[in-house]
């Protein structure tokens, strides 16, 4: 992408969407299972890796992560955001090589199992308790699940908006 | 490219797998009946939970914050926290299970155990509400 105005609009495009989105899902109550969680910004994620990029798709993460601690005032959670949204970003950088349109949906899966276990991963430095792994099969059927739903919002998604997008960077 | 099916069947294959961990790890029964609390990893305190004959709560306070305990003859659950998800608070009464009590938050961990761990100290009943 060259057009440096065009670009940078675009990405506060998603990044606006994506902080959206996230401030609605802290109002669904969270459960009792630590790190549980629909994780609906992941959406804007996936649709954005394969409508802008993988680094465009990365900025706009990294400020919504930024942002979204800022708008809950948890600054704990924001550790547990970055090193889940790192390891989701890395997963997508070949993933979105090797996947066709119809299978954008493998890619939001396996970020959010990503996602998850960078989270349970911080959760083992920060408590330094080994016992927080019995939550790790729960977070990954946890993660399956709503990778698919995010999933496939995003996939419609793409394929609603990728006309828009290819005429913007025309 | 791999076909769609292909990646359905990872993605089930996957699922099933953690299906079947999640299973074996909550079936499984705890190795005790001891509650022992961590916090930072550290042992803080614990309750034998065979011998609780009355139903009693004490309040554990740092820096962070503090989680109101509750211990009833057998079980054990945080009835009441100030921090902001309260996920252990709705993690509920625990008694026989593997998993632990989390609180990540406050960095508290309990887990009901066979032996109270090293270093924790018996909650008194004086600190009761």
């Amino acid at each position: 992408m060259k057009n440096g105005t065009k670009r940078l609009t675009t990405d506060a495009l998603f990044t606006a969407a994506a902080l959206g989105i996230f401030v609605i899902e802290l109002q669904i109550p969270s459960i009792g299972i630590p790190g549980v969680k629909l994780g609906l910004a992941n959406i804007v994620t996936v649709a954005a890796a394969f409508l802008i990029g993988p680094w465009d798709a990365g900025a706009v993460l990294l400020c919504r992560i930024l942002l979204a601690g800022m708008f809950s005032g948890q600054v704990m959670a924001l550790w547990y955001s970055l090193a889940g949204g790192a390891l989701c970003w890395l997963t997508m950088l070949p993933m979105r090589k090797i996947l066709t349109a119809k299978q954008i949906w493998v890619m939001s899966v396996i970020g959010a199992v990503a996602h998850n276990i960078g989270q349970i991963a911080v959760a083992l430095i920060v408590t330094r308790t080994a016992a927080i792994l019995y939550y790790l099969p729960v977070l990954m059927i946890s993660g399956v699940l709503a990778g698919l739903f995010t999933g496939f919002a995003a996939q419609f998604s793409v394929g609603r908006l990728e006309p828009v997008v290819r005429k913007i960077f025309r | 490219m791999m076909k769609t099916k292909t990646w359905a069947a990872l993605v089930g294959g996957f699922l099933l797998l953690s299906v079947i961990a999640a299973l074996i790890v909550y079936l499984r029964p705890a190795p005790g009946t001891v509650a022992n609390i961590y916090r930072d990893g550290e042992p803080l305190c614990s309750v034998d939970l065979s011998l609780v004959t009355e139903p009693y709560e004490f309040t554990l306070t740092d820096g962070r914050g503090s989680n109101v305990i509750r211990a009833e003859p057998g079980r054990i659950a945080v009835v009441d926290a100030d921090c902001p998800d309260r996920i252990c608070v709705k993690s509920g009464w625990h008694s026989d299970s593997a998993a632990p009590i989390v609180c990540l938050p406050h960095r508290l961990v309990i887990r009901i155990e066979k032996n109270a761990a090293a270093g924790s100290e018996a909650v008194p009943d004086a600190v009761s509400q």
